[in-house]
């Protein structure tokens, strides 16, 4: 049974409508066979949205499922059953959650009874991805093909130029958008292998666009919390990341943040802050959230520390910053895109001795949200992300500028990595060292 | 005269500091798991060394893990930022801080008595406190003897478990070979040194560089540690207590703020009884 939990309220009350999104993806999977519709295991990132979209194939998100799982806190009987085949805590719990899910609902011939929202439907086909993100998405479907045996697996990579601050990525990054091309074809070939349907190019040149859109205006949204006090954080964020993430290129994802940017208008206009007063603004500089414990949101809320820009979940970027090359094929453009999305902070990171892409990014978003320090989250079961936090803090220090950092520790999904006594009176020592420094200077 | 009380809760220790213009008592008890009691209790006693009534504090910060579980105090502070000003008044030449307490470690980079980072280790036994007290116990030597008895070592056994329950093991094991007491206290407070080294490092470390809590008073680790850094490391007359004096200073400095303005900080106006939350 699920540990009791309090709600964790929201702060803005378009971000109050995400559950009905999330439980209208899960569900989505589960009418899928009724409508006639493929069902594809897929991740985040992945640059196959919008092939899936345009060709009616349903994603089942297994990384969002997790994270409801853990949200509920009701995971752990999906983790102790993984691990009862031996897949170690210690692996990605988001995968070892959901092969935990997958392994009880093919002894059940069912979803387990008590699934969150009734869990997700058996696929059709898994599409793995890992991005350069996540070692985890290479083998997470091979993993759970051993339960599914007759689920077909295509797994592609979408390589980006890896950071030399004495190379010139330019010179490369044509190659990597050709190898990313031809994956994405590939996808499409599969899937239309899977599906028995052709794709329509000119849906998915409009769902491309409408993506592209959707990336702008998720963007010009965002922005909206550079305001003083700032009418949204990233508590919200981890919310309002939802139709982005696992919606995009639909209309659904794109009214959403139509909806979001004028509520947060009104909230400029009417002078509402997520903290009032609004003592300090930090950044989430990096990591996973525990989604078992949103609640700490709320926590630096009440004690006047805000945060207004987030890099985790921030998966785009104005199109018009990342001056794509005009193209008619609708893959290459998405291939552009991904490469561009990485390798567009390179140049500014050149200009800055001893810095990285990543901490450049962190640089941009302290000043433009004016900042005071930065929270870094290390997930211990996510080593590819979450690895080099570490280094990136210690960058941040070194390159810019000796602001107060807090390094919480905890894990995704795992909630025995959490310590709320342990982990309040970390944040309570890194408020007064933010008063400490604001104060010392002045 | 005004009087200023800090209360520090740890989780193996209760401490209470009582000043002025200079400290007037200070007191250290155990911690239980009845923390609002005891607190109490060592208050009181606090008050009668210093020959005072709880009317005559002006004053008092409760800081520790245990600082919610303070009805009498005024103000909550985090163990960080008070011994940061405790060691401030101790030994202002210091700008790292090693706290070992009970049940975790710290390292603190101060400046003027004001935190400008920290780190904490509290998700594994090893490289606290509470290590030391468990191999002790398995050798059967008294603790606070632990720290003398590794500096007449022939040489340092090495340790290889970072787990406390398996370096127990492993501890028992090597006894069983014949290796002197001596030698594996050594490379006990050798890894545990290590262990702290590697979370301390993560700070920009600076000379000088002092130890705090209850692990200040383990001579052995205080040297293992010295060694890690490559310096003598200073420990303050009685490192137990500094989490409570930066408390007890804290409200001096509250209090102070607010009287310059010719005002008073808000008290709690609770009174020093015993509370019924445990009842």
């Amino acid at each position: 049974m699920a540990e009791e939990k309090k709600g964790r309220a929201v702060a803005t009350s378009t971000a109050a409508s995400i559950p009905k999104f999330v439980r209208g993806n899960l569900s989505a999977t589960l009418k899928a066979k009724e409508e006639g519709k493929k069902v594809a295991a897929a991740f985040i990132a992945d640059g196959q949205d919008e092939i899936m979209r345009a060709m009616d194939i349903v994603p089942a998100w297994g990384e969002s499922f997790s994270g409801v799982c853990a949200a509920k806190r009701d995971a752990e009987k999906y983790l102790q059953k993984a691990e009862s085949d031996n897949f170690s805590r210690s692996l990605c719990t988001y995968a070892t959650c959901n092969i935990g899910f997958d392994m009880m609902r093919e002894e059940l011939g069912q979803a387990p009874e008590g699934a969150p929202w009734g869990g997700m439907a058996r696929p059709d086909m898994m599409l793995g991805n890992g991005q350069l993100l996540c070692d985890p998405r290479f083998k997470w479907p091979q993993a759970t093909q051993h339960y599914q045996q007759d689920v077909p697996v295509f797994v592609t990579n979408m390589y980006y130029p890896p950071w030399d601050p004495n190379g010139d990525h330019h010179e490369v990054e044509e190659l990597y958008v050709k190898y990313a091309k031809e994956e994405l074809h590939e996808t499409v070939k599969f899937c239309e292998k899977i599906t028995g349907k052709k794709m329509d190019w000119d849906r998915l040149a409009k769902t491309v666009e409408l993506s592209d859109k959707t990336w702008d205006l998720f963007i010009d949204t965002y922005e909206l919390r550079k305001h003083i006090p700032t009418p949204m954080d990233t508590g919200d964020a981890m919310n309002t990341m939802v139709p982005l993430t696992f919606n995009l290129g639909t209309q659904e994802a794109y009214d959403f943040y139509v909806s979001l940017k004028a509520e947060l208008e009104q909230k400029i206009k009417d002078g509402i802050g997520v903290a009032d007063p609004e003592k300090f603004r930090v950044i989430w500089a990096a990591g996973l959230p525990s989604w078992f414990a949103l609640g700490d949101f709320q926590y630096f809320n009440s004690k006047g520390v805000v945060f207004p820009v987030e890099v985790t979940y921030r998966g785009c970027e104005k199109i018009e910053r990342l001056d794509l090359p005009k193209t008619n094929d609708p893959l290459e453009h998405i291939a552009w895109r991904w490469v561009r999305y990485w390798t567009h902070w390179y140049d500014a990171a050149k200009k800055r001795p001893g810095s990285t892409p990543k901490v450049e990014r962190i640089i941009e978003y302290i000043e433009d949200y004016k900042c005071d320090g930065a929270v870094f989250h290390s997930a211990f079961s996510c080593r590819s992300w979450h690895a080099g936090i570490m280094q990136q803090a210690a960058t941040l220090k070194k390159v810019y500028e000796d602001i107060p950092i807090l390094i919480m520790e905890g894990d995704i999904v795992d909630i025995s990595s959490y310590n709320e006594a342990d982990t309040h009176n970390r944040i309570d020592a890194f408020i007064e060292t933010l008063a400490a420094h604001k104060a010392r200077k002045g | 005269m005004d009087y200023f009380a800090g209360v520090d809760i740890g989780s193996t220790m209760t401490k209470v500091v009582i000043v002025s213009d200079k400290i007037v008592a200070s007191l250290i008890g155990p911690t239980g798991p009845e923390h609002r009691k005891l607190a109490n209790r060592v208050m009181e006693e606090a008050l009668k060394e210093a020959r005072l009534s709880f009317d005559d504090l002006t004053y008092i910060v409760a800081t520790g893990y245990g600082r919610i579980n303070v009805p009498f105090a005024d103000r909550q502070i985090t163990e960080i930022t008070c011994h940061a000003k405790g060691l401030q008044s101790l030994l202002p030449s210091v700008k790292t801080v090693i706290d070992v307490g009970g049940q975790d470690s710290k390292g603190i980079k101060i400046l003027n008595g004001k935190v400008m980072n920290f780190v904490m280790n509290d998700k594994c036994a090893a490289g606290t406190g509470r290590f030391l007290e468990i191999i002790a116990d398995s050798l059967g030597v008294p603790l606070d003897k632990i720290g003398e008895i590794s500096l007449t070592a022939e040489r340092i056994a090495p340790v290889s478990s970072t787990c406390t329950v398996f370096a127990e093991a492993e501890i028992i094991s090597r006894l069983a070979t014949g290796e002197p007491i001596a030698n594996l206290l050594a490379g006990i407070h050798d890894a545990v040194a290590t262990r702290i080294a590697a979370l301390v490092k993560k700070l920009n470390v600076e000379p000088d560089i002092a130890v705090t809590g209850g692990g200040a008073k383990n001579v052995g680790l205080v040297k293992a540690l010295g060694s890690k850094f490559g310096r003598e490391l200073l420990v303050p007359p009685e490192p137990l207590i500094t989490g409570a004096l930066g408390a007890a200073l804290m409200g001096k400095d509250i209090y102070e703020k607010y009287a310059a303005e010719g005002l008073k900080p808000s008290r709690s106006g609770h009174k020093l009884e015993e509370a019924t939350f445990f009842k």
